[in-house]
């Protein structure tokens, strides 16, 4: 397989047109795209970490660094009810229920969905969350069962997420790339396509002062990225992914240095977007507008996960409307985003078949 | 008389626009107040102000910048920035 350099890739007449935004819009397809994503605008993510308690331990895990893993839990519903509440209340649309691990709440699940109904939880899939709870569920995979014994101390666990989630429309997988596992995907994924289950794909970001295994450098940064677009181009009704998330996800820099982090770790704007209403709240309830962001206690510089991703390069809008094939791009990722996102949106074809360097 | 004239145009013009885009059902250009917050008292967020200003730079030829989004407060202080925009 051919290394594919992303700083090499020409781009399309940036020099010599000035393209207008009515121009980029005129393709029927690209304006349809358009129209589709545009519905879901509205949405306004804050994220809650909804216990203490997992019932596995990981290496590299987010959760386990930092102060966030101290918090008492709260796991009174009545609390939780009043909080989904007062944030139906302040603006927020679209809840990301994590750590540590939400199914060992599902009565909480339960109460977030009552009052909140568009979400996600993320899930290490061992143990089923039930039915009533209509979230998207997304079902973290780490590699191989092998490598899940290894990194994540679980046994058979793609074999225990497949048997809980196969057939399960909430369901999304995600495969976290690390830099041991890269090539374990094609395993995954043969597993993943038998049993007519979807997938996306995460980088392993690293916690700040992490510098085990699982850390990425640019030699393993390049192998993900020409595994991915292999993946992307053999199992395509599988993935929900999109070859501009490849490019985005693993460029030499990480995402805040190509596209300024819009959460408030990194956005001291108070003005508008993320800075203005998202809030990362920890197992009691409390939140740190300084520690908040989608995957808090992961070092920025290095900075490639999937959710921040979905936000942060969604937020610039702006600089992807250049060129025909960088728009379409980026509605490209808009569309993965949300068919990774919210319970039944269906991707639509890639528009952009092509390679684009963030602009 | 005439710079009045043609900053009112200007305003219904910006009105019609938002109206437009962001599929208001329930204001009219003739209602739509040119001091109304759009972020703290209509609503408007991150994207939908996005979509505006690429709107309104096809309209008037202008670049806005997306640092300056943040001035884009209300329809007068929109049209106030597209005057300048087209001057400077």
């Amino acid at each position: 397989m051919n290394t594919t350099d992303i700083t090499t890739i020409p781009q399309c007449d940036k020099e010599t047109k000035k393209w207008k935004f009515s121009e980029l819009l005129a393709e029927p397809d690209v304006r349809r795209r358009w129209e589709k994503v545009r519905k879901f605008f509205f949405l306004r993510e804050s994220t809650y970490d909804m216990t203490n308690r997992c019932n596995i331990r990981c290496d590299g895990c987010y959760y386990y660094e930092g102060e966030k893993q101290f918090a008492q839990g709260n796991e009174d519903p009545v609390a939780w009810r009043e909080l989904m509440k007062e944030e139906k209340a302040r603006g927020i649309t679209y809840v990301v229920l994590a750590g540590a691990e939400p199914s060992m709440v599902s009565q909480l699940l339960r109460v977030c969905y009552e009052e909140m109904p568009l979400g996600c939880i993320a899930t290490n899939g061992f143990k089923l969350i039930p039915a009533s709870v209509g979230y998207r569920i997304h079902v973290s995979v780490w590699g191989n069962d092998e490598t899940s014994l290894r990194v994540r101390r679980a046994k058979n666990l793609l074999s225990k997420q497949i048997d809980n989630y196969r057939g399960d429309p909430r369901a999304v997988f995600v495969y976290t790339f690390t830099r041991d596992n890269i090539n374990e995907v094609y395993e995954v994924m043969d597993t993943i396509a038998a049993h007519d289950c979807k997938i996306t794909f995460n980088v392993f970001s690293s916690p700040v002062g992490y510098a085990g295994p699982l850390r990425h450098n640019k030699d393993s940064l390049e192998r993900t990225r020409n595994v991915m677009l292999d993946i992307l181009s053999q199992y395509t009704e599988y993935v929900l992914f999109s070859p501009y998330s490849v490019a985005a996800h693993t460029y030499k820099h990480g995402l805040h240095e190509l596209y300024e982090c819009s959460y408030p770790r990194r956005n001291p704007s108070t003005d508008i977007g993320l800075g203005r209403s998202f809030r990362q709240y920890r197992a009691d309830l409390s939140w740190d507008r300084d520690a908040a962001c989608c995957v808090p206690d992961t070092d920025c510089e290095e900075c490639r996960h999937y959710a921040a991703g979905s936000a942060i390069v969604t937020a610039r809008l702006y600089r992807h409307v250049i060129d025909p094939d960088t728009f379409k791009s980026w509605l490209d990722y808009v569309d993965t985003y949300l068919a990774v996102w919210v319970v039944g949106y269906e991707k639509g074809d890639n528009l952009c078949r092509g390679l684009i360097a963030p602009p | 008389m005439l710079m009045n004239r043609n900053k009112k145009a200007m305003i219904f013009r910006v009105a019609e626009i938002i109206i437009h885009e962001l599929k208001l059902e329930e204001i009219t250009p003739e209602t739509f107040d040119p001091d109304l917050d759009l972020v703290n008292e209509l609503g408007v967020d991150s994207m939908d102000l996005a979509t505006i200003a690429l709107v309104l730079q096809d309209e008037y030829c202008i670049i806005i910048d997306e640092d300056d989004y943040p001035k884009l407060r209300n329809i007068r202080m929109i049209a106030d920035y597209i005057e300048k925009k087209q001057i400077a």
